[in-house]
């Protein structure tokens, strides 16, 4: 029975570089806590 | 259910196993069955991830957690986007590369195969008993509001998974879950927007995210720490992280969808997607269940949404006073939401600090009747720890959609359903022929040979799944503690790739005594402590590290130094 063939590694379609999409990644997720904690605020 | 719905619930379950199909010809090795020749784009795995993961208990449950709780459940999902970034820059090349089926496979390449078969036994074990329940759980619930028998419900859902799986793969897994979550989405947006339309005329939108954030039902993000507490910003970014890395990065049933992408680069974008979306979208559900509180802030609902405990306490001793200040309560709230909506619109902050004083005492007072009836359920016979969560959307669905979205729901439910199970159904089968069959009980064979090997493992783990879930009624309370169990392996399993990414100088022995000590310390903690159990990735994983760490230093292998740092 044959290995699953291996596939390439590619960079990725946007901003260049792996890491800064990491980096735009955790970004987002600073933003959205922030945005959920002012909804939270402005409902309360 | 009208005519029009069953048509549309037909329509959809048709649609979904019958382009599952179309898409997955072809599948005639086990390369092409088990992995789709690494063929697959990253929108098709991202959805096919996202259906995966959310099970029609998710739905169901989730909604109804925001009518009684609010929506700080979402914090729970904060860690998610911190897990998918060291999966992507660690495990997704790493497997690839590897070409390995399962994750598992890839441990007897570090360490040996003692670790890679007790792996994937935790597995096994974990995935086999959420299998049943994954399929009981929704089935129980349409019991109860649809009075559709248990039996007929499971076994209709599992003889459709099981048709596509069995027959196209993990092509028609991913494919069928793409038109799902389509399906999942479709649906989750009529319903805001139903919802919306439903409310009274003189609340607005606007007014009535007023009315829920006033009812504490939009407080999405906690600051307090509290280690019994699930959902809060700590638990959620420290636990949530040790949970999603164990569940994407350990969980063959996540780790198969990502395998199949037909580049490394395609992989990292269907975990990335899932990273940005998913806190979105369970917000989206949450703020579903809060209109919906909203909703019946003006429409009495039941003191009770499972509608077989109401009838059963209806006649018991006690009843009658509960009902009638449940009922006192309601019409409290009610004009105190009606005098707080004009209060507001009027700009009479001195009036508005006094309605919302009265408003959030009737919501007191509702939650107190609400305890009360719960215990009366408890005291005459019901399940110990009764609660009803799980019923109010499914109970607001068929009570006051319109025709045609109640099958749309109904849909939904099981779409995913469907989803979460043929990904479990499909992945359990490819552990148990790669990880067990073909390494310890028929090597050698040809491909066409573990093809068949494939195709009926995955059926024997289709009808293990109905037969469990046919039988899981009579397990009462068990259930609970049956649905825990799936925390409790994670934690030993994300140590164990922990120290075969991390740790070079551990070898297989310590790798193995330190997930046997992780998994005895993760049993003991559920056991003897009252430590949520989002903390047991984190206590499992910590221990495993430690003892394999302590295991390599006190015993080095002949010719090397006590371990040091890597």
């Amino acid at each position: 029975m044959p290995e699953p063939r291996d596939v390439p590694d590619e960079p990725p379609p946007f901003l260049g570089s792996w890491k800064r999409v990491y980096i735009a990644v955790f970004v987002y997720l600073g933003a959205v806590i922030l945005g959920f904690y002012l909804f939270t605020r402005a409902f309360r | 259910m009208r005519p029009v719905d069953w048509v549309v619930l037909v329509v959809a379950l048709a649609s979904i196993v019958s382009y599952g199909l179309y898409r997955s010809r072809g599948s005639n090795t086990v390369d092409r069955y088990l992995l789709a020749s690494k063929s697959m784009p990253w929108w098709a795995m991202a959805l096919s991830i996202m259906a995966t993961q959310a099970s029609a208990i998710t739905f169901i449950s989730t909604t109804g957690q925001a009518y009684v709780d609010g929506m700080r459940f979402v914090q729970f999902y904060f860690g998610l986007p911190i897990a998918m970034v060291i999966i992507c820059a660690t495990v997704v090349p790493l497997f690839h590369h590897a070409r390995v089926y399962t994750a598992y496979e890839y441990l007897e390449r570090r360490f040996d195969g003692k670790t890679r078969v007790l792996a994937a036994l935790i597995f096994l074990c974990q995935r086999g008993l959420s299998a049943g329940l994954t399929i009981y759980a929704p089935a129980l619930v349409l019991g109860v509001i649809l009075g559709w028998p248990e039996r007929v419900t499971t076994s209709l859902m599992g003889a459709v998974v099981v048709t596509y799986t069995v027959l196209g793969g993990i092509k028609a897994v991913t494919w069928s879950d793409v038109q799902q979550m389509c399906i999942i989405m479709l649906g989750l947006v009529t319903a805001l927007v139903t919802v919306v339309v439903l409310l009274p005329h003189q609340v607005s939108f606007g007014e009535a995210a007023y009315l829920a954030g006033a009812a504490g039902r939009l407080n999405a993000v906690t600051t307090n720490f509290d280690w019994q507490d699930r959902f809060n910003i700590w638990s959620g970014l420290l636990g949530g992280t040790f949970l999603f890395l164990s569940y994407f990065g350990c969980d063959q049933s996540q780790v198969q969808r990502y395998l199949t992408g037909r580049s490394v680069a395609q992989s990292r974008l269907s975990l990335l997607f899932n990273a940005v979306a998913k806190i979105p979208m369970q917000a989206f559900i949450l703020f579903i269940g809060a209109m919906v509180f909203v909703f019946y802030v003006f429409e009495r609902p039941p003191v009770l949404f499972q509608q077989t405990e109401l009838q059963r306490i209806q006649t018991a001793a006690g009843y009658e006073p509960v009902n009638a200040e449940y009922n006192r309560a309601f019409e409290s709230r009610r004009t105190a939401a009606l005098a707080l909506v004009e209060a507001h619109k009027a700009g009479d902050k001195g009036g508005e600090a006094r309605r919302i004083a009265e408003y959030r005492a009737a919501q007191k007072d509702i939650d107190s009747a609400r305890a009360d009836a719960a215990q009366l359920v408890e005291r005459n016979g019901g399940e110990k720890g009764f609660t009803d969560v799980n019923y109010i959307f499914l109970s607001f669905v068929t009570r006051y959609m319109p025709a045609g979205i109640v099958g749309l729901v109904i849909a939904v439910i099981f779409a995913a359903t469907m989803s979460a199970s043929s990904g479990e159904i499909n992945s359990l089968a490819t552990v148990t022929v790669m990880d067990i069959y073909k390494r310890y009980v028929h090597r050698g064979a040809t491909d066409h040979h573990y093809l068949l090997a494939s195709r009926l493992a995955t059926l024997f783990w289709g009808v293990y799944a109905v037969a469990f879930a046919g039988v899981a009624g009579r397990l009462g309370t068990l259930i609970v503690a049956v649905n825990k169990v799936g925390s409790l392996f994670y934690g030993s399993l994300l140590g164990c790739f922990v120290l075969a990414l991390g740790f070079r100088r551990v070898r297989g022995t310590a790798a193995f005594c330190g997930m046997l000590a992780g998994e005895a310390a993760i049993l003991a903690t559920a056991k003897w402590s009252d430590i949520s159990w989002l903390w047991y990735n984190v206590i499992g994983c910590g221990v495993v590290v430690t003892a394999a760490l302590a295991l390599t230093w006190a015993a080095p292998r002949r010719g090397e130094t006590p371990l040091s740092a890597d």
